[in-house]
């Protein structure tokens, strides 16, 4: 996987630097709620701003071979770089803030009828910052960025760990059409087809392995929160994008302050 | 049926490959992560198995011809429903029968055992103890007629705690707060459990007519009514899927199950109906220990 290429925070647009401006006075924006907002303040965060960074990427296709389950490489270079750059840019106007992170971080992809073959990656969600003003950026200097809600991040606080990064791994697979010969074979029965599994199962293995190399980079100790996700976007059903997300968290202490979960027989559903 | 008497060769190595790199993984919410290490459970990685199956429906028909490769004897729940009309004409349905899909039923848990089986493979391979939050679902795959089982779940090490004594590490579908109370209530979870039952139904020309509510030349628009023969379908199809799933349990108890349906109408009032349970074998480790009077307490949320 290629890295991202280098990019300084000076190609944001202008009206991002004159509203990024205006938050440094203090003003600050965010889509936290509210009980995400006061459970922030409780583990020392403040809010500086809402963020985010978006990449429009021409994904193209790729020559797929019609009885073969392969991965396509190329699509999946795509896709990874495209949201890499989004988030990226994402950070950048983190950066700009001065922010320790990001959380909340939502990844999307969206089409548009003027863009043939062209997706528009978004990533966005809200910086915040320590306020003893001690750093909480990841080990590659950067602010951490994670998908989890203001809930789930004091909670995780909480048991002693702290996010590093949003990482993910993703695979674009081709799965092979079936040859006549294959599908009488077997017709009328219902049979493993383990060419199929293996390959659905390899494709998955790598988006995994992808995802936990970032992690490693990050030094991190486990990924919570993980999600596989199967899309075919606008490739045909024999074409698959498997994409596993997770926050990366590293340790901090060994700590659990936690309060001790007490029973609760619930009234509610 | 053929069971493939092992995953292909190279599958757990992938995940032992994976398992052995740093980082571990979890697939489980961030409260429910908490919960685990509350519980003294150590996270080990997000752990998978898969199986895809060919899939195909045309099997046998109510008259026992067999469909291709005559996989289709009926076996198990039949039952035959008469016209109380008598000979009225060729169209009119004189006849009508539910009877069991044994074939469909063994080719879902070939499908879901399978992998099951891999997963805790997978699991047991990167040196867990146990696999928590399970989910499953099966879904078509392209258009082929092919069908996809999947099982997922994050394996977990009891901290300080002993390997599962017979090697095979036990899974559940609970986990955080679900699994706190199980364990605290002095049940341990042994394996998930989940059997599918499928009934299908050609109806008869009552059936027919209550179905579609056609005006019949026999006392005009049909009355509402009991329709017997659906009744009678859906009954044996959920009382199938609690025989199949209780022979799982081998005397430990059944926790947490449930049980969904789906009725698919094919027109004319013939219908198949698919009924799913899924539930966690537990059993008792410790006497039962009253839990503490729940008190009224404001939650954020």
């Amino acid at each position: 996987m290629s890295d991202p290429p280098e990019q300084t925070p000076s190609d944001l647009p202008e009206g991002a630097s004159k509203r990024l401006a205006e938050l440094e006075h203090g003003l600050f924006t965010s889509d936290l709620s509210v009980n995400e907002f006061l459970l922030i303040k409780e583990v020392g965060f403040h809010p500086v701003g809402f963020v985010m960074g978006s990449s429009i990427y021409h994904t193209g296709i790729q020559t797929r071979k019609w009885g073969q389950s392969q991965e396509l490489t190329k699509l999946t270079e795509a896709m990874y770089n495209a949201r890499e750059l989004a988030m990226t840019r994402m950070e950048e106007e983190a950066l700009e803030l001065g922010a320790d992170g990001v959380v909340g971080v939502r990844l999307d992809v969206n089409y548009y009828e003027w863009g043939k073959d062209a997706a528009e990656f978004i990533a966005v969600g809200t910086a915040v910052k320590a306020e003893n003003g001690v750093s909480h950026r990841n080990r590659l200097g950067k602010p951490f960025t994670s998908d989890l809600s203001g809930q789930d991040f004091w909670t995780l606080m909480q048991t002693g760990h702290i996010p590093q990064g949003l990482v993910m791994g993703t695979c674009v697979f081709h799965i092979a059409h079936r040859g006549l010969g294959a599908t009488l074979g077997s017709a009328g029965q219902n049979v493993e087809l383990p060419n199929f599994t293996q390959a659905l199962y390899e494709a998955r293995e790598l988006a995994m392995t992808r995802m936990q190399d970032e992690a490693n980079e990050l030094g991190a100790s486990g990924i919570v929160g993980v999600r596989l996700e199967e899309k075919s976007h606008q490739w045909g059903s024999h074409t698959i994008e498997f994409l596993s997300l997770g926050t990366a968290v590293a340790k901090t202490s060994d700590e659990v302050t936690l309060p001790r979960p007490t029973t609760i027989i619930s009234l509610d559903n | 049926m053929a069971v493939p008497s092992e995953a292909p060769g190279d599958l757990p190595e992938a995940a032992v490959r994976r398992f052995a790199e740093g980082a571990f993984t979890s697939g489980l919410t961030v409260p429910d992560f908490a919960a685990c290490l509350q519980m003294g459970l150590e996270p080990v990685g997000f752990t998978q198995g898969y199986c895809v199956m060919q899939w195909q429906f045309y099997g046998a028909s109510p008259f026992g011809l067999g469909g291709f490769g005559g996989q289709g004897t009926i076996r198990g729940y039949s039952e035959t429903f008469n016209c109380p009309h008598g000979m009225v004409s060729g169209e009119h349905r004189a006849w009508g029968q539910n009877y069991e899909q044994s074939w469909v039923q063994d080719a879902w848990s070939t499908g879901f055992t399978t992998a099951l089986d891999r997963m805790v493979e997978e699991a047991a391979a990167g040196g867990a103890h146990g696999i928590v939050g399970v989910v499953d679902s099966s879904a078509p795959l392209a258009d082929m007629g092919v069908v996809e089982f999947r099982v997922q779940g994050t394996a977990v090490r009891v901290l300080d705690g002993e390997p599962p004594a017979d090697g095979r590490p036990w899974s559940t579908y609970l986990a955080g707060q679900r699994l706190t109370k199980l364990v605290e209530a002095g049940y341990a979870p042994v394996s998930i459990a989940a059997s599918v039952a499928s009934v299908r139904q050609w109806a008869n020309c009552v059936t027919q007519y209550l179905t579609e509510g056609v005006t019949s030349m026999y006392g005009g628009v049909t009355q509402g009514a009991e329709i017997l023969q659906t009744v009678s379908a859906q009954s044996a199809a959920r009382r199938i899927a609690t025989e199949r799933v209780r022979r799982q349990l081998g005397g430990d108890s059944l926790h947490g199950a449930a049980l969904s349906t789906v009725q698919r109408n094919l027109g004319e009032g013939d219908a198949e109906i698919e009924c799913v349970l899924r539930g966690n074998r537990v059993r008792r480790f410790k006497p039962f220990d009253p839990m503490p009077v729940a008190r009224p307490t404001v939650r954020l949320s």
